[in-house]
């Protein structure tokens, strides 16, 4: 796996979330569904041509539901989100999450040692729960087997699992078991140098009792490529020799391909710490967000990315995963526009097997009419760039 | 949130958002009235982020890039205050809702955070001072309007970040003219970083209090003797763990004692935007309860 996939030129993916489909969701909720939902799920299962979508119809029409039907309708949702990405025409896909309530709370509620907490906001008007660490960590049971054999059994395309990571899980969370003696009496470099202990403690247990049964889980099943998504790896610039040691002992001497995905950032505090993480065979890292929508491949006209450089140097020649769809917006991004963006990130590289073309994060948060354009967009953008590298089609 | 949420996607009506904000409100109101705080705030319930009224007050540009705040899973709108800066005209949705009982606090973004955290082309430290006279004093004149006795200027940029020492004339420059011929208690909070090695610096500033973030900062390099108010962050707005309130007693003493403020408020370290509801609630309970026995104390 690792000597195909980490290095095909221009591999194109999603890195995790989608959107649930209103159908989906007010059906679990035990909500009432309207005309509209009904006729959402019809007109996506014709669109991406879902196999069988019409039972799904059927199903949707005799709530209330029962927990197996409950179960079903998660696994509709997940058919329907590998459909839009297969019918996106990405090289390596998933279920957009479907089956997880989120990507923080799913790892913590199958988790011991945790106690929800509340929610908060992350932006907009988006929030998260958060739990608190209270006990020791352990895992509940492997909590993505069950998506991940699912859809093994639908999947035509190549598949890549992301699991949310220690580092993320403890920065996401409150410590109300490492770090307790807080007297702010004390002087405050004595208090700054307990909390990293501390922390350091408390990363290390969830890669060690939790990230890494679950991948081991995960390999057992076949789980050829496992993403560790990180979003809040550079959130403590201090900290980022914990999360490193953190990647470390999640996949230290597991058998498949490990990457991880960085976003939201200044990507420059990751450097020099990440070079020591030789077992991560991708970054998928957004720019998007911080680019021009200009076209052009110059410094100037793609000041996003101009700290790709810095993954270029990595002396363990990890593949980039290119971020070239901003997340956070409705703006189309057109295929000229991925274009240059993946020309400017090869010539950087000099080497297209080394980049792989991804949105900057996952897409939850557009709609998925929104979140379909954006992505065949892209793929149209690294076809165009394929074309003007001379690359020939990959393979199907 | 939930109804925010479904507003977004076409699931609630406006209405019901508005519902849902005024019984958010009202619940935060009373807490911070069961707590006996001296100074109300509407939490800046309906504040996506910490510029975004004020930007809609300020013009049309639509603020796109997400930008995290500082170290946390937080992320505001970055402000795009490129070109000439138009005036406030208007304060409309940026003052505390009229069911706030008074006194209020009217909390703004500091000159310095708002001129740093923007995108602009323009020199940094001219934006300070322009964004001081053009923007938040007018919003501050209308707050004290509207019955706001403190105004809280949150200052995490400098606390993270730092200054550069040719940068403390013109942050003296733009909080005058924010301070000049106030009629209210003008506060400038450091947190999410170290205020030790600023403090000679802060202590010269024209403004009534300075506030520290002591989660970050050693008690011990306050210094002593203070001609201005202190607001002491002694609550930590960024853990679950619920403050000792006989801790919080000792040591908000402790600096009576040490630094010997000419005011000393109790507050937390940070905004309470990084708790969950009921964490806050009962954070806010705790800062009351040691308030109280603190007065006790010094009327004794």
């Amino acid at each position: 796996m690792s000597s195909t996939l980490d290095h095909r030129a221009l591999l194109t993916h999603e890195i995790g979330s989608l959107d649930k489909p209103a159908w989906r969701v007010k059906a679990y909720a035990g909500q009432p569904l309207s005309d509209r939902d009904l006729e959402e799920a019809r007109s996506w299962g014709e669109r991406l041509q879902v196999p069988n979508y019409d039972q799904l119809i059927d199903l949707l029409r005799h709530a209330p539901f029962s927990k197996e039907q409950k179960t079903d309708l998660q696994r509709w949702s997940s058919l329907y989100a590998l459909k839009l990405e297969e019918g996106a025409g990405l090289d390596v896909v998933y279920d957009g999450e479907q089956q997880r309530t989120e990507m923080y709370d799913w790892a913590v509620s199958h988790s011991n040692g945790f106690e929800r907490r509340g929610s908060v906001r992350a932006f907009d008007n988006k929030y998260y729960t958060k739990a608190a660490v209270v006990a020791p960590i352990s895992l509940k049971a492997p909590f993505h087997n069950a998506e991940f054999s699912y859809l093994v059994s639908v999947a035509g395309a190549e598949l890549k699992i992301p699991v949310t990571g220690a580092y993320t899980i403890a920065d996401w969370s409150f410590d109300e078991r490492y770090d307790l003696d807080t007297d702010l009496r004390e002087p405050a470099a004595d208090r700054r140098r307990k909390h990293k202990a501390a922390r350091r403690d408390f990363v290390l247990e969830i890669a060690r009792s939790l990230i890494r049964p679950n991948l081991m889980a995960l390999i057992g099943l076949g789980a050829r490529w496992i993403q560790v998504d990180e979003p809040g790896a550079s959130t403590e610039p201090d900290e980022l020799d914990i999360f490193v040691d953190s990647f470390n002992a999640s996949v230290e001497d597991l058998n498949a391909m490990f990457s991880t995905h960085l976003c939201f950032s200044d990507y420059n505090l990751f450097f020099p710490a990440i070079e020591r993480m030789s077992q991560c065979r991708q970054f998928a890292v957004g720019f998007a967000n911080y680019d021009s929508r200009e076209l052009g491949t110059s410094d100037a006209q793609r000041p996003g990315y101009q700290v790709i450089k810095k993954f270029r140097d990595l002396p363990y020649k990890p593949a980039l995963g290119l971020g070239v769809l901003d997340i956070h917006s409705d703006f189309i991004e057109s295929p000229e526009l991925v274009r240059d963006r993946v020309l400017y990130a090869v010539k950087v590289f000099d080497d297209p097997a080394r980049i792989h073309v991804t949105p900057d994060c996952g897409l939850r948060t557009r709609s998925w009419e929104v979140a379909f354009k954006k992505l065949r967009n892209m793929t149209a953008g690294v076809a165009l760039a394929r074309r003007e590298l001379g690359l020939p089609d990959p393979p199907a | 949130m939930a109804s925010t949420r479904g507003l977004d996607r076409g699931r609630v009506t406006a209405d019901a958002v508005e519902a849902a904000f005024a019984e958010d409100l009202a619940a935060f109101v009373r807490v911070q009235q069961q707590a006996r705080l001296d100074v109300f705030s509407d939490g800046l319930l309906r504040w996506q982020d910490i510029f975004r009224p004020l930007m809609e007050a300020v013009g049309p540009i639509k603020p796109e890039s997400l930008v995290r705040w500082f170290d946390t899973n937080t992320f505001f709108r970055e402000p795009d205050l490129s070109g000439t800066l138009p005036g406030v005209d208007r304060a409309d949705g940026l003052l505390p809702d009229a069911s706030v009982p008074r006194p209020r606090v009217a909390t703004l973004p500091s000159p310095y955070m708002f001129s740093r955290a923007a995108r602009t082309d323009r020199d940094r430290n001219h934006l300070m001072v322009d964004l001081a006279g053009k923007v938040l004093r007018p919003v501050i004149d209308a707050a004290i309007a509207a019955g706001c006795q403190l105004v809280h200027l949150e200052e995490p940029w400098l606390g993270y970040f730092g200054i550069e020492s040719k940068d403390w004339a013109p942050l003296h420059e733009a909080l005058e003219l924010l301070h000049r011929d106030l009629r209210a208690t003008l506060a400038f909070h450091i947190y999410f970083g170290d205020a030790g090695p600023h403090v000679d610096q802060l202590r010269r500033l024209p403004v009534d209090a300075i506030g520290v973030d002591l989660v970050e900062t050693d008690v011990n390099e306050l210094g002593s003797g203070w001609d201005k108010g202190l607001v002491a962050g002694v609550i930590d707005g960024r853990s679950s763990m619920l403050e000792s309130v006989e801790n919080t007693v000792e040591v908000a003493r402790h600096l009576a004692d040490t630094v010997r403020p000419r005011n000393l408020y109790l507050s937390s370290n940070c905004e309470l935007a990084f708790l969950p509801t009921v964490v806050a609630e009962r954070k806010v309970q705790r800062l009351g309860e040691a308030a109280r026995k603190v007065k006790q104390l010094v009327s004794v």
